[in-house]
């Protein structure tokens, strides 16, 4: 990568170094512990892993994720096969002043019958 | 991915040096070179250079130009990742965090492997707690850079926020087993070890937790916490056998930790009282300096053997004369039977000590040698205390001013004193003892701040401040001050002293300061997401995240919404006149007389207004003196910070939709402090007033879910069966909501009327004046006609058996007329009443005689004054500090 790899670069290095001279300005004010301070900030070189060790281990979470995803996947789907009417989010959102992101998702659990999402929400 | 506008070499080479002038704050230096690029004609449109233009500017405290500029840069180059990075982080700098997170989502649309802007996003989104959001994030991070130690550690953890703690401890033990080589005493290590160990137990794999430790237990540094958690484990895995020693070593480590003795205890297996009392006694002869194991037998103790624990440790607190040896034992007092024998120790003391100066007759005729002197005056004031806790303020009166006769300079005394009046309902000569203690110290500042607190509960604001400036910085008003030191208990007192005084607006300030305390100890949470990681503390980043989540249950957020949420529904009940037609009275139509009383009480406030507004003129000129000295200072901390709106109190008492500014405080409390009755009880007052059935009934629930008992739910449901008649009335409800609110209803009241619900709960509840307030409420609220009824029902209650707080809850409703409609007749005999039962309290007590008090104490201090003032001219050695305190005095 070119360029542009290295602008954000160098623009996360300004801001990592923001905040700690914040912390550093932070520190004056509450006067003692500056050296402190200082000495626990900073900055440890990392250690690499060697790839050998872990590219099997990579793997499995990666497959481990997969799965993860599709269920989820699967469980959105299936919400959103769900059939619910605009007119009914609106009663929720009105009558219980919630988002429309929370009426929505109560409504699809409970498989679009708005009565029964009503009262999710009220006896929680 | 090269940039989708490249500049050639020459610009190429300032648009690097801009960034590093950028990442230098030479902002001036990045301005020019910025315009340098910019002045080439090929290039003035050029997207990336004009959105880091922005950005300097930014952080020249340019604002409004650096949002001009970066949305510039950004309209003309929508394909640039720079360009969206550069707005997402302009967004963050002004705290806009969700904005940021849209900015950076199509930032790594063009760029989707950029590592840092991954990083940056990783930061918002947990600072947002989108875990989900956070998860995947830290997934990519992981994939990309398997080989560093940070994308392993931010991966397991997003899973264990998320609960999954089999995948944590998975990736957690396959990066452990990819360590090679471990440094002796290497602390992230240890911390390390110790997170995964607290995965597991979180998991409930208790054994599995255990071998972990043993195992790793030469590598962990926190030796500690090893020894803690493995003898909580095995107490925990039924492996009692094993806890015991380790627990007796951390007794011998800290004999004051009372949690060790707990769990001493309970690896024992020793549930029999007297049994548990003599492993307290051999620990008592092993540590005979150690408190714990002589206070902790108390709790345990019964009957005789009660009686003989305490008798040792109160006879021991009282010989060293150790002041706060009644807050020591009065949790005991929950119990009446312990109560009864403290009290019952004390007295004996009291009486031996006067006699012969032992604690007992028995010590008398043995011949001991006598106790110290000073052994009487603790018992007076332990006494005092006694009688204090159980209400009677007679008898603790009576002890307090034995003691104050026999030691006067003690400042224990004159504080309990206080607390005495306090209690008794007479805030003014409770603060009055206050300064007096406070002046015998005036450099203990624990004396000072509760002399402060006492004066804001006699609603005299201006002399706290006063008080409280004496510790505060020098050159700042110390009201800023207290605010800037986050100084939330004087701030909620405040807050609460405004509110009697029904100065809404300035009530409403305090609370929106305590409430910003609030945002901002969540907002400086932010730092410690980079920190910690790097420094691998993350059993205590964890332990910090968590706490965040529910900062907003602190008693002092709650005192702080409780009083907004309060207000604001008066405000709504009461909206305030806009200022100018105040004044607008028919004047013509007023007798003479009236019109007299009228013009001088007109003169009178004009005069007071006068007086306001030449001191709010004073209070400006300070506010922006302190303005000034502090603007260099505060550039320097903190560039990025947006300004808040000034809080003012006349634009915060008559803001257009109290109710919605209400809902904001309510709605951390409905989800943070759900075990608080009060919190479903403010709820239903607001969406009463929206008249949101459905909410109400949720409010309703809730609380009933608490304590189905609690009076104020009764009311509650009395009023939410009305309003849904009157709604019902007015127009049909959607036939989704009916079938709800019937369903609901049925299961609330049954078949009855609200008029035979209230009278069968008056019916069950007679022996309780609070529930038969709430009674009597409903009673004339579903009647009006039943005022009297109403009215007799709650004043005809037996008196004696009336507790303080509960006469002044049923006095300011008659005197307010707020409940049972106007009644000044009643609320006055009733008054004169409660005056003869609880004759200390203020609030009965009629205007004229406490004038007449506050005149005579006037006499007498203008006399002390000038008898000072004599002395002045007689002793001219200390003027100014004699001045001084005659001065504070007046």
């Amino acid at each position: 990568m070119t360029e542009a790899e290295e602008i954000n670069g160098r623009e996360e290095v300004e801001d990592d170094e923001q905040d700690q001279k914040q912390k550093k300005s932070d520190v004056k004010r509450h006067d003692d512990g500056a050296a402190d301070l200082e000495r626990v900030t900073d900055y440890a070189e990392e250690k690499e892993i060697s790839a050998a060790n872990i590219s099997s281990a990579v793997e499995q979470f990666g497959n481990q994720r997969n799965k993860e995803n599709e269920l989820r996947v699967a469980k959105e789907k299936e919400l959103q096969k769900v059939q619910v009417k605009k007119e009914d989010i609106e009663l929720i959102m009105n009558e219980l002043l919630v988002s429309k992101a929370h009426a929505e998702k109560v409504l699809r659990e409970q498989s679009g019958d708005v009565v029964a999402a009503l009262e999710a929400i009220i006896s929680n | 991915m090269p940039s989708s506008d490249p500049l050639p070499p020459k610009e190429g080479a300032l648009f690097r040096k801009l960034l590093k002038c950028y990442e230098l704050k030479q902002y001036k230096n990045g301005l020019k070179l910025s315009k340098q690029i910019l002045s080439n004609p090929k290039y003035t449109e050029h997207g990336e250079t004009l959105a880091m233009k922005g950005l300097t500017l930014n952080g020249l405290g340019r604002r409004e130009e650096a949002y001009k500029y970066v949305r510039l840069g950004l309209r003309n180059d929508l394909r640039s990742h720079v360009c969206w990075h550069v707005y997402g982080l302009l967004q963050r700098s002004d705290k806009k965090y969700d904005e940021a997170i849209k900015c950076y989502r199509n930032a790594l649309k063009w760029e989707k492997d950029n590592l840092q802007i991954l990083k940056d996003l990783s930061l918002l989104q947990i600072q947002m707690r989108d875990l989900e959001g956070y998860k995947e994030t830290r997934y990519h991070l992981f994939m990309l850079r398997p080989s560093q130690h940070a994308s392993w550690i931010g991966f397991a953890m997003s899973y264990h926020l998320l609960r999954d703690y089999d995948m944590a401890n998975s990736i957690l033990e396959e990066f452990s087993q990819s360590q090679t080589s471990i440094e002796a005493h290497d602390y992230r290590h240890s911390e390390l070890l110790l997170y995964q160990n607290q995965i597991l137990i979180e998991s409930d794999r208790l054994q599995q937790a255990v071998d972990h430790l043993t195992k790793y237990q030469a590598q962990i540094v926190d030796k500690l916490a090893v020894r803690e958690t493995m003898g909580d484990l095995y107490i925990k895995l039924q492996q009692q056998e094993k806890a015991v020693p380790i627990f007796e070593s951390l007794i011998r480590r800290n004999p004051e930790n009372v949690l060790y003795y707990e769990q001493y205890i309970a690896a024992r297996q020793v549930t029999d009282s007297s049994a548990v009392v003599s492993i307290y006694r051999v620990f008592q002869e092993q540590y005979p300096r150690a408190l714990c194991p002589r206070r902790l037998p108390l709790n345990i103790a019964n009957g005789d053997e009660f009686r003989v624990v305490t008798d040792e440790y109160l006879r021991r607190g009282l010989r060293k004369g150790i002041p706060p040896l009644f807050v020591n034992v009065r949790t005991l007092h929950q119990v009446p039977e312990k109560a009864a024998v403290i009290e019952e120790l004390a007295l004996q003391y009291f009486e031996n000590l006067t006699r012969s100066g032992h604690f007992s007759r028995d010590d008398a005729d043995a011949g001991v040698p006598v106790e110290p002197a000073s052994a009487l005056v603790w018992t007076a004031l332990f006494l005092a205390q006694h009688y204090d806790y159980m209400r009677d303020t007679d008898r603790a009166l009576e002890y307090i001013n034995v003691a104050i006769d026999h030691t006067p300079t003690l400042i224990e005394l004159l504080i309990t004193k206080g607390r005495i009046f306090k209690h008794a309902g007479d805030p003014v000569e409770a603060y009055v003892w206050l300064e007096e203690a406070q002046s015998m110290d005036t450099a203990d500042r624990y004396i000072n701040s509760k002399c402060a607190k006492y004066m804001l509960r006699a609603n005299m604001v201006q002399e706290a401040e006063e008080i409280c400036a004496k510790f505060t910085r020098e050159g700042v008003s110390a009201m800023d001050n207290l605010n800037e030191m986050q100084c939330m208990w004087f701030q909620t007192e405040c807050a609460l002293a405004y509110q009697r005084m029904g100065r809404w607006g300035e009530s409403l300030k305090k609370c929106h300061e305590v409430e910003r305390h609030f945002a901002e100890i969540v907002e400086d949470q932010f730092d410690f997401h980079t920190y910690c990681m790097r420094k691998m503390t993350l059993r205590a980043y964890v332990g910090l995240l968590r706490l965040e989540d529910v900062l907003r249950q602190h008693p002092f957020y709650f005192k702080a919404a409780k009083c907004a949420i309060e207000v604001y529904i008066r405000l709504y009940d009461k909206p305030l006149k806009s200022e100018t037609t105040i004044e607008e009275i028919d004047i013509e139509n007023l007798p003479p007389s009236e019109l007299k009383k009228l013009r001088s009480k007109q003169r009178k406030a004009k005069k007071k207004a006068e007086l306001e507004s030449a001191q709010a003129a004073q209070a400006q000129v300070k506010r922006e003196q302190h303005q000034k000295s502090k603007q260099p200072a505060n550039q320097e901390t903190d560039p990025d910070a947006p300004q808040l709106d000034e809080l003012v109190a006349e634009k915060l008492e008559r803001t257009d939709d109290p109710l919605e500014k209400a809902i904001d405080f309510l709605k951390p409390l409905q989800h943070l402090a759900k075990e608080r009755i009060e919190t479903h009880l403010l709820a239903f007052e607001v969406y009463y007033r929206k008249n949101k059935l459905l909410l109400m009934l949720q409010c309703i629930r809730r609380a009933r879910a608490v304590d189905p008992a609690h009076p104020e739910v009764h009311s509650c449901i009395i009023r939410f069966v009305k309003s849904l008649t009157s709604a019902a009335k007015e127009e049909p409800f959607n036939e989704h909501v009916q079938q709800v609110l019937d369903k609901a209803t049925k299961e609330l009241i049954g078949s009855k009327t609200p008029q035979q619900l209230n009278d069968e709960f008056i019916a069950k509840h007679n022996a309780s004046i609070l529930h038969l307030y709430e009674g009597a409420r409903s009673l004339y609220e579903l009647d009006n006609s039943k005022k009297a009824a109403a009215i007799k029902l709650v004043t005809s209650f037996n008196l004696t058996k009336l507790r303080l707080e509960e006469a002044i809850k049923i006095y300011t409703a008659l005197r307010d007329g707020d409940v049972f409609g106007d009644c000044e007749a009643e609320a006055a005999s009733y008054q004169q009443a409660c005056h003869e039962r609880f004759q200390y309290a203020r609030i009965f007590r009629n205007v004229e005689e406490l004038e007449a008090q506050l005149q005579e104490k006037e006499a007498a201090k203008l006399r002390a004054e000038e008898e000072q003032q004599q002395l002045i001219h007689v002793d001219s050695s200390e003027p100014m500090s004699v001045l001084a305190t005659a001065a504070a005095a007046s």
